[in-house]
């Protein structure tokens, strides 16, 4: 009698296990259909004749597949330049971001200054001021330090856009990891650097992904500033070389849509490098109790 | 492990650092030969439709001045004056700059071009005269008249002659006529969609015509202060008669404008009879990358006819010039290259290449002779221009047209107070 | 079979407690939290100084075209500030910005929880498969995304209007999706809370993860509801960040400017002007400089007022550490 409980209660439970694990797929198949629509219509017109971009019946599938769009967007002028050019500042964004970021999110953390506060209120600040009103006043600057028609000036001017939420993200990353492991490495005798090397990097190792997501993002598509900032047709980056799509006469949508795949490619490729970083946390079996 | 991370972090620093700058000197090094180098700010039309007038421009420029070279650094319609007046206000500005012909009176206004005089450059006799007004401010020139487009009617031949019109409508009551004939054939419940003349609502190019062709305008002079003059008589019966033509004769958005989507490709998809467009969206309707090649012998065009038997509608005579900043540290160099960019043999290749309507009336022969543009150059013989004043540009930003005809479609009973309205906000955002 | 309440809590405890019990840290530790700050802040003080005070200055002065060229503009005091506030047209788009402002930023913050919560419940591959679709939306440059939008409910040529039609939920044929604001705000607001949840789903993800599954399972195991598991052990966690998402999503729906711009053309009638965008037509469009930036200071005001309560938390959350 009392062996034949167990059984049932587990079946039971295995098959709500099995019914929600069910429900949660049908849930992110959803999901992922919804969201990927406009990326999917952006691919698939990609591959379109451009006569068949414009059509009275929706094309679900493009029936006249072309490789033309891509071939043309490629040999546009600048387009290898514009790669290498996003891909300089892009590096050295990220990196920037989240180191600056890291240390000072660590002093945020786990210090209490005077000033503190004030410091919390300027960075927020600083992220409201609209960005039109900034255009020219931010060129002056940067044009009486000779840093216009520069790469380093436009990853510098990036910095300033990107840095107080990697800041903030980072704090609430730091403060979220609990105490006792903090505590337990320095009980092993490592300095509170190096506690938090060992320790702590690791775990914080999520938020450093999803800040640096944000900062390659940011600096990936950012156009109005890199468009005044940068002259010369070979430094300007690759927002700028799809803006030429279009002209006067309007927009050549084909060619666009085959550029804007390319351009959305490195995102991914990044993605997929740190994407496992994210799941990392303290799933690892970390020190406990 | 720590160290090593650390350690390739920093490499990774520095790396992006030196090729960030490295970047940039590699480029510079090979113009540092040279002594001056100007710069020119064109659109990325001039790369895409006429690139070897650019380089003949170069060439003939470093011919005459052997120690200067030339950057052609090409901009986007959206935002180039943003662009420009960063460079205004920081240094670093370009040599000679291209502007759409409705833009340069806010500049010349305010002293940011420097007068030119027109002796510099070829055919100044026989430019044409909305681009050279365009272009002028108090008396002196800034904007040399660079290109210009006309806008006439492209149509379906063969929808024509299905509906036994033979020869192109020589006046309004006519064209509305020729479009009831087209919309009964082939529009209504047999297909929807289908439009006998594509008119989106807030195509105010084509629209305004219709004002002016009724003698009304958008705005004059009065006492030294501008008046808008929608509301005015002659203003209001144009705007019933551009009303009811698109009420009755177009099916397009009535809030949509003509380059979204792009009327000519709308065209090509076979539920137009006609569009009213410029001379480049002939070709561009025949586009064997975006448009319908098929329909090569299926179309022609002609300009728009007059609500008065025999004459054409005023058409609005878009376009760009070429002007040399005050900022510019080689201002006789930026002349000598804009005279060499708009000579005769470069003015023919872009009519030719482009399909524009060329700086000069003597050349617009050259068009006159290419059934492609010669309904265009026809119809540029006729044409209208907005108010010239600095202010204009503000009109335009705040939408005040567009706002009013599209707000007219949709409320067709109310098209004077709306009239009134627009009006009344041209002639504040003018005198402001 | 009733099972004793303490294990839950146990383990629930010693990821709540560290919030109190940091009150240990070292205070004003010297100057290393400042040479930890010294960075960041030398970047942003040294790019954003000097523009900062430009706004301020010019919000005071008359700065159009002409006083652009002389690099002298003409001080005219609170005239700048005078004119917008007595435009009976600001506060009518300030109200609507209100609206769409906290009307977009619930929506993202509630889907943008949810879609976190998919994710962490998700096996390893419909996991990987969600969030790249996630990070290809977010990595879509604005122009490209919005164009694509616009195509979509094109009143000709728009998928929505004809699979609306398809599916016999009324005649959407040349359906006008802009003629009525409220339809058309409601297009607008698909497409900015669109955009917006991958980065507040990616974020609040990996906060998430920083929440040991094997505890949150034995939670569940010992009989806590999902409810109670998300109250007691994932909200904690996630305070911080959903702290900082919300205010960062205040901030940036406040001044959505590109959506709307390119959803109508380049050229958007008054009833979608929303503030950056009345703020852009009637001063930087027309090259008005000063008018400009009184209307950005002001709108920094607002913005400051609209997440003070945010500001205050997250000022907040260091003290209690």
């Amino acid at each position: 009698m009392s062996a034949a409980a167990p059984t049932i209660a587990r079946r039971r439970r295995s098959r709500r296990k099995i019914a929600r694990r069910v429900a949660v797929n049908v849930t992110g198949a959803l999901v992922f259909l919804v969201m990927i629509f406009p990326v999917y219509w952006m691919v698939t017109t990609a591959f379109k004749r451009g006569s068949d971009v414009l059509s009275l019946e929706p094309e679900w599938w493009p029936h006249n597949p072309t490789l033309a769009n891509f071939t043309d967007a490629i040999h546009r002028p600048h387009f290898w330049d514009a790669v290498q050019n996003s891909m300089i500042v892009v590096v050295a964004v990220v990196i920037l971001s989240v180191g600056l970021a890291l240390l000072a999110a660590l002093a945020l953390a786990k210090f209490r200054f005077y000033g503190r506060a004030g410091f919390i209120i300027v960075i927020f600040a600083v992220q409201m001021i609209p960005l039109n009103a900034l255009i020219i006043p931010l060129y002056i600057t940067l044009s009486s330090v000779h840093q216009v028609d520069k790469l380093s000036g436009v990853i510098v001017t990036y910095l300033t856009f990107v840095l107080p939420f990697c800041i903030w993200t980072l704090r609430g990353f730091i403060g979220g990891v609990p105490k006792e492991l903090e505590e337990a490495a320095m009980v092993d005798g490592s300095t509170r650097l190096g506690a938090f090397f060992r320790i702590m990097l690791p775990l914080v190792g999520p938020g450093l992904v999803a800040t640096s997501i944000f900062a390659f993002i940011q600096a990936w598509n950012e156009y109005i500033m890199a468009y005044v900032l940068l002259q010369s047709q070979e430094k300007q980056t690759l927002t700028i070389w799809l803006a030429f799509f279009t002209t006067q006469r309007g927009t050549d949508w084909g060619p666009l849509m085959a550029g804007a795949t390319l351009t959305a490619l490195p995102v991914v490729v990044f993605f997929v490098l740190v994407h496992r970083k994210i799941a990392f946390g303290l799933t690892q079996g970390a020190v406990r109790g | 492990m720590k160290l090593r991370v650390v350690a390739a972090a920093a490499a990774v620093v520095v790396l992006s650092l030196v090729a960030a700058t490295a970047g940039t000197a590699r480029i510079n090094s090979p113009t540092s030969a040279k002594a001056t180098k100007i710069t020119v700010w064109l659109m990325g039309d001039a790369q895409s439709n006429w690139p070897e007038a650019v380089k003949a421009a170069n060439a003939a420029f470093t011919a005459k001045h052997p120690d200067a070279s030339v950057d052609v650094q090409y901009q986007t319609w959206g935002d180039y004056k943003t662009k420009f007046e960063a460079t205004l206000s920081g240094g670093s500005g370009p040599d000679v700059l291209e502007f759409g012909n409705t833009d340069v009176p806010k500049y010349s206004a305010a002293g940011a071009l420097t007068a030119l005089s027109k002796s510099d450059f070829p055919n100044s006799g026989t430019w044409l005269t909305a681009l050279t007004k365009a272009g002028s401010y108090g008396g002196k020139l800034y904007g040399v008249p660079y290109y210009a487009g006309a806008r006439g009617v492209i149509y379906r031949t063969d929808q024509y002659k299905a509906v036994g019109v033979k020869q192109a409508p020589t006046s309004l009551a006519e064209f509305t006529a020729v479009g009831q004939k087209l919309m009964a054939k082939y529009g209504g419940k047999k297909d929807p969609n289908y439009s006998a003349v594509y008119f989106p609502g807030r195509y105010w190019y084509a629209a305004m015509s219709f004002v002016y062709d009724f003698g009304g305008q958008i705005a004059k002079t009065s006492g030294g202060k501008w008046v808008g003059t929608l509301n005015s008589p002659r203003a209001l019966a144009g705007l019933e008669a551009w009303k009811n033509a698109a009420l009755s004769l177009s099916r397009a958005n009535k809030t949509g404008d003509e380059a979204h989507p792009q009327q000519a490709l709308v065209f090509a998809k076979g539920h137009v009879g006609s569009f009213i467009g410029n001379g480049w969206e002939w070709p561009y309707a025949l586009d064997p990358k975006v448009g319908n090649p098929s329909m090569s012998n299926k179309i022609n065009a002609y300009p728009m006819p007059s609500h008065t038997k025999g004459k054409y509608m005023p058409t609005f005579l878009g376009g760009s010039n070429l002007g040399v900043p005050v900022t510019s540290k080689n201002k006789q160099l930026a002349t000598d290259w804009i005279a060499a960019y708009t000579s005769t043999a470069n003015e023919t290749l872009m009519a030719t290449a482009g399909g524009v309507i060329p700086n000069s009336t003597t050349l617009a022969r050259v068009n006159a002779s290419k059934p492609t543009l010669a309904p265009f150059a026809e119809a540029a013989k006729s044409s209208w221009f907005v108010p010239s004043t600095p202010n204009w540009a503000n009109v335009e930003s705040a939408n005040v047209l567009q706002s009013m005809l599209s707000n007219i479609l949709r409320n067709p009973s109310k098209t004077k107070d709306l009239a009134t309205k627009a009006s009344d906000q041209i002639t504040e955002i003018l005198n402001s | 079979m009733t099972r004793p309440a303490e294990p839950v809590a146990l383990t629930v405890e010693p990821v709540i407690r560290p919030a109190r019990r940091r009150l240990r840290t070292r205070v004003g530790r010297g100057s290393v939290p400042y040479a930890l700050l010294v960075p960041a802040t030398a970047v942003i003080v040294a790019v954003l100084g000097y523009p900062m005070y430009k706004i301020v200055a010019l919000s005071f002065q008359q700065y159009g075209l002409f006083e652009l060229i002389r690099h002298q503009g003409k001080w005219i005091g609170l005239d700048n500030y005078r004119t917008v506030l007595q435009d009976s047209t600001f506060w009518q788009v300030l109200l609507r910005t209100f609206v769409f402002t906290i009307a977009n930023v619930a929506l993202t913050m509630v889907l943008g929880t949810l879609v976190a919560l998919l994710l962490a419940a998700l096996g390893k591959f419909m996991r990987l498969l969600l969030t790249t679709a996630l990070v290809l939306v977010w990595a879509m440059p604005p122009v490209v995304s919005v164009n694509i939008w616009n195509w979509m409910v094109d009143y000709e040529f728009g998928v929505l209007n004809w699979t609306l039609t398809k599916l016999h939920l009324g005649n959407f044929i040349h359906h006008d999706w802009f003629v009525n604001p409220l339809q058309g705000f409601a297009v607008i607001t698909a497409i900015v809370v669109w955009g917006a949840i991958p980065f507040v789903a990616i974020t609040l993800y990996a906060g998430l993860t920083q929440l040991p599954s094997d505890i949150v399972e034995a939670a569940r195991i010992d009989g806590a509801g999902a409810l109670r598991i998300f109250r007691d052990m994932t909200l904690p966690i996630l305070k911080p960040i959903f702290v900082i998402l919300t205010s960062l999503s205040v901030i940036w729906d406040f001044q959505v400017f590109t959506q709307i711009w390119i959803i109508r053309n380049y050229r958007p009638e008054s009833d979608y002007y929303l503030i950056s965008i009345y703020s852009f037509v009637t001063s930087f469009n027309q090259s008005q400089y000063g008018l400009g930036s009184a209307i950005a200071l002001i709108m920094v005001v607002i913005m400051l007022g609209f997440t003070f309560f945010y500001i205050r938390q997250m000022v907040r959350l260091g003290e209690t550490d």
